[in-house]
C-alpha cells in the first residue's frame, strides 16, 4: 500500500503534458448545431470498419492519464445504444458494410458521426479495392472528418472541443 | 560458417536417404528449396514436420499467368536453429485445380489450405474443413481475388448464405455469439463460445471482417512504392512489417545494407517493440480489473510514443524505413535523450513491476488461466510471445538474425507454463531485454552511411523472403518480382495468422468472464490476419 501510494505521489499529475497543435478539421455546416446537446457530455462508440489498428490505438491512448479525455465529459461506451457519437476508422470492407449500418441504426437520436483518419474519409491508401466499399459517407451521413495517418490524439482532443464549441484543449 | 555449410548437408543427406530422386537447388541464401510432384508431397512433408521437427512457417500459391498457364504452392519450414529454411514447391499446371491437403499430418496448414482455396479457388483434396474462411458467404460464387484474371478494383454483388459454426449439441448448452462489433476500442471479429453453465466447451474464431485485399494492393505497386502499403498492413506493427518487406526487396536486389543502417533498424524495431509491449502489460492488468496498474503503464507508453514522434515525425516510426536502408540518420543527441529516457522508464516500469506481483488477487486471475499448453502451441505453429510462453523456443532474432542481431546478440526469454501469467512474464522481461539491447546498439553503433543505391532490375519471376521479430513474433514476406519492378506476388504473414486458431484452445475450460483477460494476453491483430 506504501509503495502504491509513493509511486502516484512520485508520479505526480502528467494530464496535459503532450505537444499541442492545430488540426485541420473538416466538418459538414449542420454540424456544431448537431452537437449543441452534447456541450457538457459527450459519449462515444468507437467502430472500426477496417483501418490498420493505429487509429484504435491513438483512440485509446485519449483514455490515457496524459490525455484523460474523461476530463472534457467525454466518455466511451460499450454499446451503440449508449453512445451520442460514432467514431468510425478504417475504409468500409465489404464485411463491414452491413455490421456498420447495423451499428447506425442502433444509435439512438440525435447523433454525431466523426470519420477519424484519412482511411475513413477517403479510403487512403485502400482505395480501389476490391474488398473495400468506399469510405464511411457512402453509407451513413458523416458530420465531422478528422484527417491524418492516423490523426495524433491531441488532433483529436481539438477537433472534439471545437466540434462541441469549447475552448481549445491547448489554451487551458 | 563452416558449421552451416554442415548443417545443410547433413540436412541434404536425410533427405535424399530418405526420398530418393528429389533433387535440391538454392534458389537463395539460407533457403533449401525442393520441387517435388504433388503426389509426393504429403510424406515429404510428414518427414519434414515429424522426423526433422519442423515448423510449417508459410503456406501459400502463386498464379504464375501471364508467363506460364501453371500455380506454384510453396511450403516453408523452419527447422532448429542453424538449418537454412526448406521450401517445398509443387507446380499445378493447366486445368488441375485440386491439391493434396497436408493438413491431416501437419495442423498448422489448415487455414492457409483455406486461405489459399478462397483467394485461388485451389481445392485442397483432403482437408477436413472445406468451409470459407477469408471470403464471407455474402461474397458471390467463384470469385477468387488473387487469380490473375480477377480485376483489382472488381466491384463485388452480393449473394445469401450463412456460416456454418460447429455445433455443440445436448443440455444445458447454449452459444453465445461475440462481435464483430465488441465493447471496447478494439477490432472487429466474430468469436462463437458453446457453454454449459460456466466452463467454455468449444470457442470458434470467425475472422476476416477487415479483409483489405491488401495482397491483391501489393500487386499494383512497384517494389519500392509499396512500403506506405506494408506500413499499414497492422499499424502497431509499423516496424516490423515495413522491416520485413525492406529485407525481402532487398534480398530480392541482392543489396548490401550499410552497417549503421542495420544498427539502427534494431534500433527502432526495438522501440517499437516496447511502446506495445508496456501497453499491453498495463491492458492485461486492466482486463484484471487492477486499473493502477494500466494508468502508469498508459503513462509509459505515451512517454515512448511521444518519444518517437520527437525521433521520426510520426508516433508509430511511420516513414522511417527504406528500401536499402533508413530514410533518416537518428543522430548522436537524439539518441542519448532515447537512453535517457529509457532509463527513467526501466526504472519507473521495476517499481511497478513489484507493485504487480505483490498484488496476490491480481496474480490469482492470471495463473492457470488460458493455458496453451506447449504441444497445441507447436501443433498450431504458434510464435512469438505466444509461443516463448508457451515453451516453443524461438526467436527470429536469435535463430535466423537479421538487422544488427548477429552482432547485437539478443536473450531469449522463455517461460514454460503457457498461461496468462507466462505471457505476461514473457512481455515483462522482453521489455528490459530491449532497453539492454538498445544500450548496447548505441554504445557499438558505426558511422557511416544509412541508405545503399539499388542498381538492380530484377528478372520477372526473382524471388526474395525475410523474417523479422516484430513485437508480436515471427513476420514473413515473401516478395516475388514482375515485369518492369512491379510486384507479381507478395505474400505477407503476421504472427497472428498462426496465433489466433490456437486462442480457440487456449479458451477452452476457462469461463467467458476470463476470455477478454485470454484474449489481450495473446493480443493479435485482426488487421494483420485479415490482410
Amino acid at each position: 500500500m506504501f509503495r502504491i501510494l509513493k509511486k502516484s505521489l512520485k508520479t505526480g499529475t502528467v494530464t496535459g503534458q503532450y505537444p499541442h497543435t492545430q488540426p485541420l478539421v473538416i466538418r459538414t455546416p449542420g454540424a456544431h448545431k448537431k452537437a449543441a446537446p452534447f456541450k457538457s457530455s459527450l459519449t462515444i462508440r468507437e467502430v472500426d470498419t477496417g483501418s490498420c489498428n493505429a487509429c484504435e490505438m491513438e483512440m485509446s491512448a485519449l483514455t490515457n492519464p496524459v490525455y484523460d479525455v474523461e476530463r472534457f465529459g467525454i466518455h466511451i461506451a460499450a454499446s451503440p445504444r449508449h453512445a451520442d457519437a460514432l467514431v468510425v476508422t478504417g475504409p468500409v470492407t465489404v464485411n463491414m458494410e452491413h455490421p456498420l449500418k447495423d451499428v447506425y441504426k442502433q444509435t439512438p437520436h440525435p447523433k454525431l458521426v466523426i470519420a477519424l483518419g484519412d482511411c475513413a474519409i477517403n479510403c487512403g491508401i485502400f482505395k480501389g479495392s476490391y474488398a473495400v466499399t468506399g469510405p464511411v459517407e457512402r453509407h451513413i451521413p458523416v458530420d465531422v472528418r478528422i484527417p491524418g495517418c492516423p490523426p495524433r490524439p491531441v488532433d483529436i482532443l481539438e477537433a472534439l472541443a471545437s466540434i462541441r464549441s469549447l475552448p481549445s484543449p491547448s489554451e487551458e | 560458417m563452416a558449421e552451416h555449410v554442415t548443417d545443410r548437408l547433413s540436412l541434404e543427406q536425410r533427405m535424399q536417404t530418405a526420398f530418393a530422386g528429389v533433387v535440391a537447388a538454392y534458389p537463395r541464401d539460407g533457403v533449401l528449396q525442393y520441387c517435388l510432384d504433388e503426389s509426393r508431397l504429403p510424406e515429404v512433408a510428414r518427414f519434414l514436420h515429424q522426423k526433422l521437427q519442423g515448423r510449417l512457417a508459410l503456406l501459400f500459391a502463386i498464379d504464375c499467368r501471364p508467363r506460364t498457364q501453371k500455380y506454384e504452392i510453396h511450403y516453408l519450414f523452419a527447422l532448429s536453429s542453424g538449418h537454412p529454411w526448406v521450401l517445398l514447391t509443387v507446380e499445378l499446371g493447366g486445368s488441375a485445380r485440386l491439391f493434396t491437403s497436408i493438413t491431416p499430418s501437419v495442423h498448422a496448414a489448415q487455414w492457409y489450405e483455406r486461405e489459399i482455396r478462397d483467394l485461388f479457388g485451389l481445392i485442397p483434396h483432403g482437408h477436413p474443413d472445406q468451409r470459407r474462411l477469408v471470403r464471407h458467404e455474402h461474397w458471390p460464387q467463384g470469385l477468387h481475388p488473387l487469380q490473375k484474371t480477377f480485376p483489382w478494383d472488381k466491384v463485388m454483388g452480393r449473394q445469401q448464405g450463412e456460416y456454418r459454426f460447429r455445433h455443440i449439441e445436448g443440455e444445458g448448452v447454449f452459444e453465445v455469439p461475440v462481435g464483430p462489433i465488441h465493447a471496447g476500442i478494439i477490432e472487429p471479429g466474430h468469436f462463437r463460445f458453446s457453454v454449459a453453465g460456466e466452463p467454455i466447451m468449444q470457442l470458434e474464431v470467425r475472422h476476416f471482417y477487415k479483409h483489405r485485399g491488401i495482397e491483391k494492393l501489393f500487386e499494383q505497386c512497384t517494389l519500392s512504392g509499396a512500403l506506405p502499403l506494408a506500413e499499414r498492413v497492422s499499424g502497431d506493427t509499423t516496424i516490423g512489417h515495413s522491416l520485413a518487406y525492406c529485407q525481402a526487396v532487398e534480398s530480392l536486389l541482392h543489396l548490401q545494407i550499410p552497417r549503421r543502417a542495420r544498427y539502427l533498424r534494431s534500433f527502432l524495431l526495438e522501440l517499437e517493440r516496447l511502446h506495445n509491449h508496456i501497453g499491453d502489460v498495463g491492458a492485461i492488468c486492466n482486463d484484471t480489473a487492477y486499473t493502477l496498474a494500466h494508468a502508469h503503464c498508459s503513462r509509459m507508453k505515451e512517454q515512448l510514443m511521444q518519444l518517437n514522434d520527437r525521433l521520426a515525425g510520426s508516433r508509430f516510426l511511420r516513414g522511417t524505413m527504406a528500401i536499402g536502408g533508413l530514410t533518416h540518420d537518428v543522430p548522436a543527441t537524439q539518441q542519448t535523450e532515447v537512453i535517457d529516457t529509457l532509463n527513467r522508464i526501466e526504472k519507473d516500469f521495476a517499481e511497478l513491476e513489484s507493485i504487480i506481483f505483490a498484488n496476490a488477487s491480481l496474480t490469482d486471475r492470471l495463473e492457470t488461466t488460458g493455458v496453451l499448453t506447449e504441444r497445441t502451441a507447436w501443433d498450431h505453429g504458434a510464435v512469438g510471445v505466444v509461443g516463448r510462453a508457451s515453451g516453443i523456443d524461438y526467436d527470429v532474432r536469435r535463430d535466423r538474425p537479421f538487422a544488427a542481431y548477429d552482432e547485437v546478440p539478443v536473450n531469449t526469454v522463455l517461460y514454460r507454463y503457457g498461461d496468462v501469467r507466462a505471457r505476461l512474464r514473457v512481455r515483462m522481461d522482453e521489455i528490459h531485454e530491449s532497453i539492454r539491447l538498445i544500450r548496447e546498439i548505441r554504445q557499438h553503433i558505426p558511422q557511416g552511411p544509412i541508405i545503399a543505391a539499388v542498381d538492380y532490375m530484377p528478372q520477372p519471376g526473382e524471388w526474395g523472403l525475410s523474417a523479422v521479430e516484430s513485437w508480436r513474433g515471427e513476420v514473413l514476406y515473401f516478395v516475388m518480382a514482375g515485369d518492369d519492378g512491379h510486384i507479381h506476388r507478395c505474400k505477407v504473414r503476421d504472427p497472428s495468422f498462426v496465433n489466433w486458431p490456437a486462442i480457440q484452445w487456449a479458451a477452452v475450460g476457462n469461463i467467458i468472464p476470463d476470455f477478454p483477460l485470454i484474449n489481450k494476453s495473446f493480443n493479435l491483430s485482426y488487421a494483420g490476419n485479415d490482410l
